[in-house]
Formats: structure tokens, C-alpha cells, sequence
């Protein structure tokens, strides 16, 4: 099922914007990104005094001729990044197809994707099936490549559950070179917070968007229902769903929110509640810009 | 208990069928959803804000069931026996012209009504009702009914009447109920005071002394182009100065208008002149608004004898007929000897002396020593009889009302007789005035044609009877009789019964009530009566030999019945009361009908609660 097509106006909107990394340190040499130690990239950064041994090459001579001491010209160094974006691709997030869960996870990972490329920063986007990751585009960058292989999106299959944190801590997550996107409903008790433990141990800055359907929002459903998990047949909920059993699930939404917003600025993590409905535009011009994850 | 209706308890099939359709409907609707995850963590924080909520499905299919079962018994009408609860009553109303009054904003006889229902609605389930409507005779409205509504369905159609009632006449029919059963309450409904009334409650619904004011006794006399009225004006309550107008000939404007200062009780007399050629009626009208406008007016209609007739005598020798006619009528008399007879038609009157025609003219017929027979007489004639000397003959002492009318004013004695004429075999009935020994001498009745008919059975001129005292009134009174006014009176009192006299030439009667009742006369007798029960212009309408006549007669109120207060001596039944209630019933069908409408009144707030909780 085709669930993105590519929107060239608004990637050319994203190219305007950038993400902002906390833990800009590490990465490879040949990138866009400025790092917090000096390099050899062009752009000017300090003075210091020379040292013999120093690169004479970088000696300012101008400074000399007026201060009569020799000076070092400093420049900023610039690294490549390492955009890491896990997609849930459980059952519960392609229920049906009214659902819009998966196709919002897929264009959120494509739009993060091509704002990495477009910062000439490495992308990998997995899709998480139980407890394993699937590599969907591995290592991409630039923006050819990007056009390239971001059609694979289309390929990623919705089944099973999703263990989050099985799937990510066992694998090679990267240490300071980027941003970790985990696209998740989070509809579950507690297997995603060994892996934001993980990335943050690693360095990694860690957004954590939860998107939710337009029904788990705000459910619709009345009467007596007898209601399937769609991962899992044996767990069922029957009762007869009125005002009170609806209040109930709204505070039960509430405090399910709450856990993983708190759990996730405990960590220095970045958390965000998506509606499945909401346009791409104002998740990354309005709620993404105003979290301060891109600027 | 029993059902009235019992096929209505077939409705009840229909509570099995809403618990089946409960069930059917009450399944859960199974459905996949993407995670059960927040709904089952939904569970701790479940609060049921109200306890009852969780039971709307199983509170509705009750009240369901309710409706049903009380609709079933709705229709089924079940009824409880409760053992000695129910009473036998019997109302008698007093619809005499005094009810009429109005004490405040409604009459006497509405508010007797009012007391009857509060009474029948008080009165418990079983409880027979009879009701004896006093008017001017006395009538069972209804006798032992069950039925609360019919009871005071027929309680609302009864009219009061305006004149007199017999209160003698209900007292029997009533006694009557008591002596079969003397548990009986039997009631009066009335605004007399009653001063003995043993083994009936009283129930007086004159509460007020209103004012009241009445003309009474009144007269007139038309003289010289004058007409002269006086009548006794009445205020009974209080001194006031009392507005009295004279109307003529249905005038719009008082003819004559006089102010009287009426002290309380007591008869003030008022007195009208009024110039006028002729009239045909006049109106005495008291102006002042009071509690019972009937007796506020007085009509008095001047009444013209509408039979306009001829007489034709049949006779050698007239003499006696022709001055005693020329004395008693202004009609036109004719005289002709028997052997120029030939069967003459047009006149009202014939009268044949010593002569018998062989048939009888359609007309009144006097035959005067008639000693043949002739068809159609009702009589057969026996030969003359010569009396060895003169014999008195003998008055009637029959109390019969024509005997009495057609005798009054006669004495009766010392009328001599030498010979007369035996008559027997009479087969129409007649009314003998005199006799000799068993023989019928002077009779009056209706003859084989349907006319009068009198009879003299012996020769005047061989009698002193024309030459005594009696002779011209009892002419008179017989010429009255074979030829009678319609309407002999105009005024009559409320109550009173009007005679119209029916003659051959007579047909098609009919009365008009003020009211616009129409009351059609039987005309099969001399004589019909109605009764007048209503204040006001009766109007007459009959045929006479083909003609349509119109005459009016005017019904007053009765005096008796002005007074606001007056008595009855007494309205007691006689015997010993006993107090033995029978077996009442219960019907619950209001209970049922309040909780069938409290019940779908509650299935519906449980449905919109429902409709409120999933919404």
C-alpha cells in the first residue's frame, strides 16, 4: 500500500528548517554539523596563542603585524550526524484502514529523514516487528539517495507487536553522533523505557513521538461491546461502555500520556503526543519548532 | 377479585416476548479495536457516579413489564369485592321554581347537583344509586345503577322546573325504596327548611337570603278605550324602592312606568292606566335585578274566543232557543221548520227540536225530544213516556269535572215535567246532568261522528223549564260546551295544567314552550291537557275546520316559590332504619392508570439517562 508520496513543496519547506542536537560531539568528519571542538572546517571561530609546533599555515600575520606576538587562528570543526528513526510497525498501529496511525509514523520518519539528508547527515530508519529492528534505509544520505530509497517506506509491513526496548538495546545505536526518533502509540506498560534509557546513555538525542488515532483520542463506541486486541486475541475488554466507562478512559489516556511525557524529560528525552490527523505542516512548523527539536 | 373484561388479560403474552427481545437485544457487540491496552487500564479508574446506572437495562425491562402487565389489567378492569363497604342511596332533588334562585354565582338546583356528585363520588365502589327528580310530579331518573358516570351523566340533563312540585309524590316513591330495604339513605336535596324529615338527611342548598322581588296578583281592566292593570309588587327580603314598567302589545318602550316602595314582606300596589283603542297583550315587568328574574314579569294576553260560529234551530216552535241564544251569544242564528231541512251545511251549531234528522251533521248537535233514532247518536230512543202527573226531575250529583263544569251555576230544582222521551242503550260516553227515576234526561257527550252532542229528552214546552232560573245558565253552559273556546284561559300558574278543548273541527294541536319544547296534543279526547312547567309564553297552534290558529297563553310564576326562604312541614319515611351495608367493589383502574403512567413516564427518563450516559 502506497501510504507517502513526495510532496516536493514541503520538502522544500523542511529544508528551511534544521534539528537542534544537545549532544553534537561525536560523528563523522565531512559534515554539516558544527561541532563543540575545533577543526578544520573554514568558518572562523577564536584566537589563541601560538605554540611551536602549531601549523604555521594558520598563524595570523596581520595580528602579528600589529601586536608583534604571534597568534593561532582557530577554526570550527564539522561533523556528519547520524539520523536514527524506529518505526513501530506493530498491529496496533495499522488496525484498520480507517486507521491512520501507520501511514502519520511513515510520513513523520520521511520528513525527519529528508531533514537529516538535507543537513548532510546519515539517515537509518528501522521498523521494529517484536523484538527485532528492521532495517528499512540504511546509512542514506544526500538528498539523490534519499530520493532514491525513501519509496521503501511503502514496503514496511504493519503485524505482530513491538517490543521497543528489546528491539533497540541490543542494537548499534551510535553515541553522540544524532537524534534517535522512536514513532510509537505507546500503547503498552512498559517496554519502551530500557531503550530511551539506552540512546540517552548513548549520547543520542532522543524524541519520542506518540501518535495516537482520532478514536483512541476521543472514542466513539457505546453499548455493550466486547472488544479484541488486535495483537493480541486472547486480551479482551468487555463491558458496557457508557459516560463513566468513557470519563474513565479518557483519565486512563491521561495518565498512560503523562507516564511517558514525564519518563521522557526525566531522561532529557523529547516527547510529543501526534494526532493521527494532524497535517505534517503543523507538527513541524508549529508543535516540532515550539518543542525546540527543530528550528 | 374479578375481571370485567377478562380477555384483556391476554396482553400479558406480551411480557415474555419484551424479556426475549431483552435478551436478543441485550448481546455484546464484539469488535476488534488496534489496543485494549487504555480500556483495560481504564479499569482503575473507574467510578460509577451513580449506583443505579449500571441497572438502567435490567430497570427498564422491569417498568416494560409493568406497563404491559398494567395495560393488560387496564383493559382486563379487575374489581375487588370489599365485604359490607357499599351504601344504597336515593337523591330526591327538589326541581321546584325556587331552585331556581341563584345564591351568589350559581343556582340552587346547580348546587344541589354538585352536593349529588360529591356525594355519588364519595360514595364507595358498588354502591347502588337512585335519583327521583321532583318536578311537577314526581319521576325516577334512574333506579339502582352502579355506574358513577351515568349516574352523573343523568344527573347533568335534569332541567329544574319553575313552578310547584309534589313533594307528596316523591315522599311515596321513596318511601317505597325504604320499605324494601331500610338500610336506604335516602337524601333531599333542597333549599326548604324541613321541619321533620325522620330517616332522610337533609341536604339544604338555600344558603343565601338574596334579594328577591315578585309581582303577584295581577288584574286588569279594559274600559272605554282605557286599559286599567294594578299588581301586587313584593320585595321579600328587604324595604326597597322597586322600578315597575307596563309594556303593551309587545312594545319596546314602557307604556307606563311606576316606582314602588315595597317594605319588606309585605304587598305594595302598583297601578297602570294605558289609553288605547284595543290590545292584544300587556306586560307588567319589575326593572330591579334580583336571585330569580321568573317571577319578575307578568303577560297577560288579551284572549279572543277564536270558534267563530253559526247556529241553525230546526224547529216549529224556536221560541225558547231563539231568546235564550239571543241572550247568550252574539252569534248568527238561523230558524228553520223540519220540513225545509235538507241536511244544510256550514253552521257550528244545530239545534233540532222535536225533530230527528236522519243523519247527523258533522257539527255540535243538540237534539231537543228527539224520539227516533238516528245513526251516529250513541244512543237509541225507547218511545214517549206520558206521566200520570208532573215530575221534578233530578240533578246530577256526579263530582266528575265535566258534570261539574256543565252543571255549574244550576240549582236544579222545581223543573217539572209531563212527558219525556226513554232513551237506553247509550255505547259513547255521555255525561248525564239530569234524570227521571233511572232515565237519562239531559246528557252531553261526543256522538258516533266524533262531535258534541247534547240531548234534551223531553218538550220544553211541556215543562217549566223555560220559565225557571236554571233555564239560560244551563243553556249557556251547554252552548259553552258545544261550542268551547280552544284555549278557555290565557294565564295559567306554573305548574297548572292548560286545557285545550277539542272539537271536530280541531286537528293537528301543538304547543310551544318558552323554552322552544314542542308538546303535540292527543286530540282523541273532548279535552287535553298539558302541563305547564315553565315560566313564560306558551304558544298554541291547531287547525280549526282546516284553518291555522295561533294563540298564546301565558305561564306565571308560582308565589310560593318567590319566597327565598320558605318551609315544608314535614318529609320524613316512616319505619325503623337499619344500617346493613352490602358488599362493595373496588375498582383500581385510576391506581392502575397512575402507575401505567408513572411507569412509562419512568421508562422513558431510564431511556434518556441511558441515551445520556452513552452519549
Amino acid at each position: 500500500m502506497k501510504r507517502i508520496a513526495i510532496d516536493e513543496a514541503f520538502l522544500g519547506e523542511l529544508e528551511l528548517l534544521e534539528t537542534v542536537l544537545k549532544n553534537n560531539i561525536a560523528g563523522s568528519f565531512g559534515g554539516n554539523r558544527r561541532s563543540r571542538t575545533f577543526g578544520s572546517s573554514s568558518e572562523f571561530a577564536d584566537y589563541r596563542d601560538y605554540v611551536p609546533g602549531d601549523d604555521i599555515t594558520k598563524i595570523d600575520w596581520n595580528a602579528y603585524m600589529r601586536f608583534e606576538k604571534l597568534y593561532q587562528k582557530l577554526y570550527y570543526d564539522e561533523r556528519r550526524m547520524h539520523t536514527r528513526i524506529y518505526i513501530d510497525a506493530s498491529r496496533s498501529m495499522d488496525h484498520s484502514e480507517e486507521d491512520e496511525k501507520a501511514t502519520e509514523a511513515i510520513k513523520i520518519a520521511a520528513a525527519f529523514a529528508y531533514l537529516s539528508v538535507a543537513e548532510m547527515d546519515k539517515v537509518s530508519i528501522f521498523a521494529i516487528h517484536g523484538g527485532e529492528l528492521t532495517e528499512v534505509i540504511a546509512d542514506v544520505s544526500g538528498k539523490d539517495s534519499y530520493l532514491n530509497c525513501i519509496d521503501k517506506l511503502n514496503s514496511v509491513e504493519f503485524y505482530g507487536d513491538a517490543r521497543i526496548s528489546d528491539a533497540i538495546v541490543p542494537s548499534k545505536v551510535g553515541r553522540g553522533d544524532g537524534i534517535s526518533v522512536i514513532i510509537s502509540d505507546f500503547l503498552t506498560d512498559e517496554n519502551y523505557e530500557a531503550a530511551i534509557d539506552r540512546l540517552c546513555e548513548q549520547k543520542r538525542d532522543v524524541i519520542c513521538l506518540q501518535v495516537l488515532s482520532r478514536e483512541e483520542l476521543n472514542p466513539q463506541i457505546r453499548g455493550k461491546m466486547h472488544l479484541f486486541d488486535s495483537e493480541n486475541a486472547s486480551r479482551y475488554f468487555r463491558k458496557k461502555i457508557d459516560k463513566d466507562v468513557v470519563l474513565a478512559y479518557k483519565e486512563a489516556l491521561k495518565y498512560s500520556t503523562d507516564r511517558i511525557r514525564l519518563f521522557c524529560e526525566s531522561r532529557g528525552a523529547n516527547y510529543l503526543l501526534v494526532p493521527a490527523y494532524a497535517p505534517m505542516a503543523d507538527l513541524f512548523f508549529g508543535r516540532l519548532t515550539d518543542l525546540e527539536v527543530i528550528k | 377479585m374479578t375481571f370485567l373484561n377478562p380477555i384483556g388479560l391476554l396482553a400479558l403474552i406480551a411480557v415474555p416476548l419484551i424479556v426475549l427481545i431483552y435478551i436478543l437485544r441485550n448481546k455484546f457487540n464484539e469488535q476488534t479495536i488496534p489496543s485494549t491496552y487504555l480500556w483495560e487500564l481504564s479499569e482503575k479508574f473507574f467510578k460509577r457516579r451513580n449506583p443505579l446506572s449500571g441497572l438502567t437495562g435490567i430497570i427498564s425491562l422491569i417498568l416494560q413489564i409493568l406497563t404491559v402487565t398494567m395495560i393488560a389489567l387496564a383493559i382486563a378492569r379487575p374489581v375487588f369485592v370489599i365485604p359490607e363497604s357499599a351504601g344504597e342511596y336515593c337523591f330526591v332533588l327538589d326541581g321546584s321554581g325556587s331552585m331556581n334562585m341563584k345564591d351568589g354565582s350559581e343556582t340552587r338546583y346547580e348546587r344541589a347537583k354538585d352536593e349529588i356528585e360529591d356525594v355519588i363520588n364519595g360514595a364507595k365502589g358498588g354502591s347502588t344509586f337512585t335519583l327521583i327528580n321532583l318536578a311537577s310530579e314526581a319521576s325516577v331518573t334512574y333506579e339502582r345503577i352502579t355506574d358513577k358516570k351515568v349516574a352523573k351523566d343523568m344527573l347533568d340533563d335534569l332541567q329544574c322546573s319553575d313552578g310547584t312540585v309534589a313533594y307528596s309524590d316523591a315522599l311515596s316513591v321513596a318511601q317505597k325504596y325504604y320499605d324494601d330495604n331500610r338500610s336506604f339513605l335516602v337524601y333531599l336535596f333542597t333549599d326548604k327548611n324541613v321541619n321533620s324529615h325522620e330517616n332522610i338527611e337533609i341536604v339544604n342548598v338555600g344558603l343565601q337570603n338574596e334579594d328577591n322581588f315578585a309581582i303577584n296578583n295581577v288584574a286588569s281592566v279594559f274600559m272605554g278605550g282605557e286599559l286599567s292593570v294594578s299588581a301586587d309588587i313584593v320585595s321579600y327580603s328587604s324595604d326597597k324602592e322597586i322600578e315597575v314598567e307596563l309594556y303593551v302589545d309587545g312594545g319596546k318602550t314602557a307604556a307606563a312606568r311606576e316606582s314602588v316602595s315595597a317594605s319588606a314582606g309585605a304587598p305594595a300596589r302598583v297601578e297602570f292606566t294605558h289609553k288605547t283603542d284595543a290590545y292584544e297583550s300587556f306586560r307588567v315587568v319589575i326593572k330591579n335585578r334580583d336571585a330569580l328574574m321568573a317571577d319578575n314579569e307578568f303577560i297577560s294576553y288579551n284572549h279572543k274566543n277564536e270558534t267563530s260560529y253559526s247556529v241553525l234551530i230546526v224547529s216549529d216552535t224556536p221560541f225558547f232557543f231563539e231568546a235564550a241564544l239571543d241572550v247568550l251569544t252574539d252569534a248568527k242564528v238561523d230558524v228553520i221548520s223540519p220540513d225545509k231541512y235538507k241536511n244544510d251545511e256550514g253552521y257550528g251549531l244545530y239545534i233540532f227540536e222535536s225533530f230527528t234528522p236522519e243523519t247527523l251533521p258533522d257539527s255540535a248537535v243538540w237534539l231537543v225530544n228527539s224520539s227516533k233514532n238516528v245513526d251516529d247518536s250513541g244512543f237509541g230512543a225507547r218511545g214517549v213516556v206520558e206521566l200520570d202527573a208532573p215530575c221534578e226531575i233530578i240533578m246530577s250529583a256526579s263530582t266528575s269535572t265535566s258534570a261539574q263544569e256543565l252543571l255549574h251555576g244550576i240549582s236544579g230544582k222545581d223543573i217539572m215535567i209531563s212527558e219525556y222521551v226513554k232513551y237506553s242503550g247509550m255505547y259513547t260516553k255521555f255525561t248525564t246532568l239530569f234524570s227521571v227515576g233511572l232515565n237519562p234526561l239531559i246528557f252531553a257527550g261526543t256522538n258516533g261522528l266524533g262531535n258534541r252532542e247534547v240531548v234534551i229528552g223531553f218538550d220544553i214546552h211541556k215543562s217549566d223549564f223555560a220559565l225557571s232560573t236554571d233555564y239560560v245558565a244551563l243553556l249557556g253552559n251547554l252552548l259553552k260546551y258545544s261550542c268551547p273556546d280552544i284555549t278557555p284561559s290565557a294565564a295559567y300558574v306554573c305548574g297548572e295544567d292548560a286545557r285545550i278543548n277539542i272539537t271536530a273541527q280541531v286537528n293537528n294541536v301543538k304547543a310551544t314552550a318558552p323554552d322552544g319544547e314542542e308538546i303535540y296534543i292527543d286530540t282523541s279526547a273532548d279535552v287535553a291537557a298539558f302541563t305547564l312547567d315553565k315560566v313564560g309564553t306558551y304558544t298554541v297552534e291547531y287547525t280549526l275546520s282546516g284553518e291555522k290558529k295561533i294563540t298564546k297563553i301565558y305561564s306565571s310564576a308560582p308565589s310560593e316559590e318567590s319566597a327565598p326562604e320558605s318551609g315544608l312541614e314535614s318529609f320524613a319515611l316512616t319505619g325503623d332504619r337499619e344500617y346493613e351495608m352490602t358488599d362493595g367493589e373496588f375498582d383500581p383502574i385510576v391506581i392502575i392508570l397512575i402507575i401505567l403512567a408513572l411507569a412509562v413516564c419512568a421508562d422513558w427518563m431510564v431511556y434518556c439517562y441511558e441515551k445520556y450516559q452513552l452519549r
